[in-house]
């Protein structure tokens, strides 16, 4: 059993016991990849309505290491309007980069956040450079370098 | 090939067995001496098969548990859980900056970033020690199950209990020129270890699995019962005698004279219209009167013999009575000489059994008085279990929002920022790639500070 496993074992168990309102879980089939819905409570009317799909991938060295987490669109799940998630779903948030990531996060504290940096939004637009980006990009979330300091929205 | 004889385990066994042996042991690695489908990393053995094994040879190998993998009994402490792998800590350390972590957990943490994965301030793995004793002695309280045979005993007892006295955990096997491993349970005085031929198969397999060879995989292991013609295992044939519904059996009222026979299904409707059955019934219920009368006499003799001793106590007591200015003396003075010896006796006897009935009310009072302590513990117990669990919720809780907080905080902060100072972040708008990691760096500690800032001013 590796510590990854062990680990998100002990997660599992919390999760099926209770999530904070908005957070469910879909799938968590094996210990690589878990589904995850959530929903913005309050009244923002972007995101009113609706609700969005989150894909966890976990490495072995989870949680050393962050899991690669990106919105995954599906009927009845789009990927929500943000300046800092792109239309393929990747979503650009210092705290699931290699620098921002702490092993004390887990897959529940990741959604708060998640939920949270929508909650505060008010900008209905892609990141500058989305189409291109989209076009282009090849790389896995993690390698990929992003201004996280520019957090202006 | 996993073979159902073999009881070592499954493949995700929480613990290793270490099999060193005596440095003078040629030593070799013989995978033989350990059976496929063992998840027991059995480290090199010695094929010293011509040599005997002193006498006082320990038969106890060395487990060590994987205390991640373990089974702990009901739920531990918050804080005595690990924030990285949520389990209880293994060899615990304090941070300079307040915070426990096992020591794998941080150095892998510390291994990839060197910042403290709670409060994110700058971590050097020097900056790490051992936590205090207190700790340990805590952790090595915690109730976990053994991966063998499942009791529950303290987390520091499991590899001792594993070495030395669970019964499922392996062992060498005792005998001299063997080297092979057994269960503990089934490791007699002898090694088993020796080929056998089996009698029904006429296959040779060894003493130990020979029992599971004829329950499970013998090809001639089953026939057909001569009585009932059902399948059975030949192993099994004497038990199944006992049970066959075809044997032929003697009535159950053979003892009252009785001469019929039938199989053992029949017998119940030849009871029903046995010529003997109406005496014999008789003849059961007047054993149960007898045995009943005589328990009944057994007791009254001995409620007799206890009124005589009472009535003997009664007299002395009578006798005493006659005199209380001897008894007086007695008990004042306590001069035995100056009284009959018939007084001293009966006086004696009477202090005795105020004596005693002190000591009956003593222990009576001192057990209840246990009683209530018991009682009033586990009420402080119940009351306090709730409150430590909510304590530890709320302070996780507590955790994530003051993470929420700060992450929200520095948002506000940059809004700010941008819309009276028109600080850096407007100019660099969406997340392009390919940011250069040292204006990530500046921009992060510039954030950081500020709102360090901001909280000290609130
Ligand atoms: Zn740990
Ligand atoms: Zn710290
Ligand atoms: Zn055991
Ligand atoms: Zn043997
Ligand atoms: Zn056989
Ligand atoms: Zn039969
Ligand atoms: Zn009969």
């Amino acid at each position: 059993m590796s510590f990854a496993t062990k680990r998100l074992g002990k997660e599992l168990a919390k999760v099926h016991g209770n999530l904070p309102p908005g957070i469910a879980l879909v799938t968590a089939e094996g210990f690589q990849e878990w589904l995850l819905d959530i929903q913005v409570l309050d009244a923002n009317p972007i995101y009113m309505g609706q609700t969005y799909r989150l894909k966890f991938k976990f490495s072995s060295s989870y949680p050393i290491e962050p899991p690669e987490v990106t919105f995954v669109a599906g009927p009845d799940r789009p990927i929500p309007m943000h300046p800092h998630i792109y239309s393929n779903g990747i979503i650009c948030l210092d705290l699931l980069g290699t620098q921002g990531w702490s092993p004390v996060q887990n897959v529940e504290s990741i959604c708060m956040s998640l939920q949270s940096m929508l909650t505060g939004n008010t900008k209905n637009e892609r990141p500058e450079g989305d189409e291109q980006f989209v076009a282009s990009n090849r790389r896995r979330p993690r390698d990929i370098d992003f201004y996280y300091h520019d957090n202006t929205v | 090939m996993p073979s159902p004889r073999h009881p070592l385990g499954d493949h995700s066994l929480p613990y290793t067995v270490h099999t060193e042996l005596d440095s003078d042991d040629e030593v070799s690695l013989d995978t033989d001496t350990i059976t496929d489908g063992d998840n027991i990393t059995a480290s090199p053995s010695s094929r010293g098969l011509h040599k005997s094994r002193p006498p006082t040879f320990n038969l106890n190998l060395r487990h060590t548990v994987d205390l991640r993998a373990i089974t702990y009994n009901g739920t531990v402490d918050e804080n005595l859980v690990c924030p990285i792998c949520r389990c209880p800590f293994v060899d615990p350390v304090l941070t300079d900056c307040d915070h426990v972590f096992c020591r794998p957990c941080i150095d892998d943490a510390l291994s990839e970033s060197q910042l403290c994965p709670i409060d994110r301030l700058p971590l050097s793995s020097d900056a790490v020690s051992r936590a205090p004793k207190m700790i340990f002695n805590q952790l090595d309280a915690l109730k976990a199950k053994c991966p063998c045979c499942g009791v529950v005993l303290a987390r520091s007892m499991l590899e001792s209990h594993l070495e030395k006295y669970c019964l499922e955990a392996v062992v060498r096997c005792p005998g001299a020129e063997c080297v092979k491993l057994v269960k503990r349970k089934i490791s007699g005085e002898d090694c088993l270890h020796y080929p056998m031929v089996c009698p029904d198969c006429k296959e040779t397999h060894d003493e130990i699995d020979m029992e599971a060879h004829r329950e499970n995989s013998c090809n001639e292991r089953l026939k057909a019962c001569e009585h009932c013609s059902a399948e059975i295992l030949r192993c099994k044939e004497e038990q199944h005698e006992g049970e066959c519904p075809d044997v032929v059996q003697p009535c159950k009222w053979a003892e009252y004279g009785c001469q019929d026979e039938a199989k053992r299904k029949d017998l119940p409707l030849h009871a029903d219209e046995c010529s003997y059955k109406a005496m014999g019934q008789m003849a059961e219920t007047l054993k149960k009167e007898i045995r009943s009368l005589r328990s009944e006499v057994r007791t009254m003799n001995e409620t007799h013999h206890l009124q005589e001793r009472r009535i003997k106590f009664l007299e002395g007591g009578q006798r005493a009575s006659d005199r209380p200015l001897d008894m007086m003396d007695l008990s004042l003075a306590n001069l035995p000489e100056s009284t009959g010896a018939d007084a001293l006796e009966s006086g004696h006897e009477y202090l005795l059994s105020l004596l005693e009935a002190q000591q009956g009310r003593l222990s009576q009072l001192s057990a209840e008085v246990s009683d209530f302590q018991a009682k009033s513990t586990m009420m402080l117990f119940n009351e306090t279990l709730p409150i430590k669990n909510e304590l530890a919720e709320l302070r996780s809780t507590q955790q994530v929002t003051c993470m929420h907080v700060r992450w929200l905080m520095r948002f506000r902060m940059q809004e700010n920022q941008r819309r009276f100072g028109g600080g850096p972040g407007a100019t660099s708008n969406g997340g392009s790639d390919g940011g250069s990691s040292s204006d990530l760096s500046m921009g992060r500690r510039l954030s950081d500070s500020l709102t360090r800032d901001i909280i000290t001013k609130l």
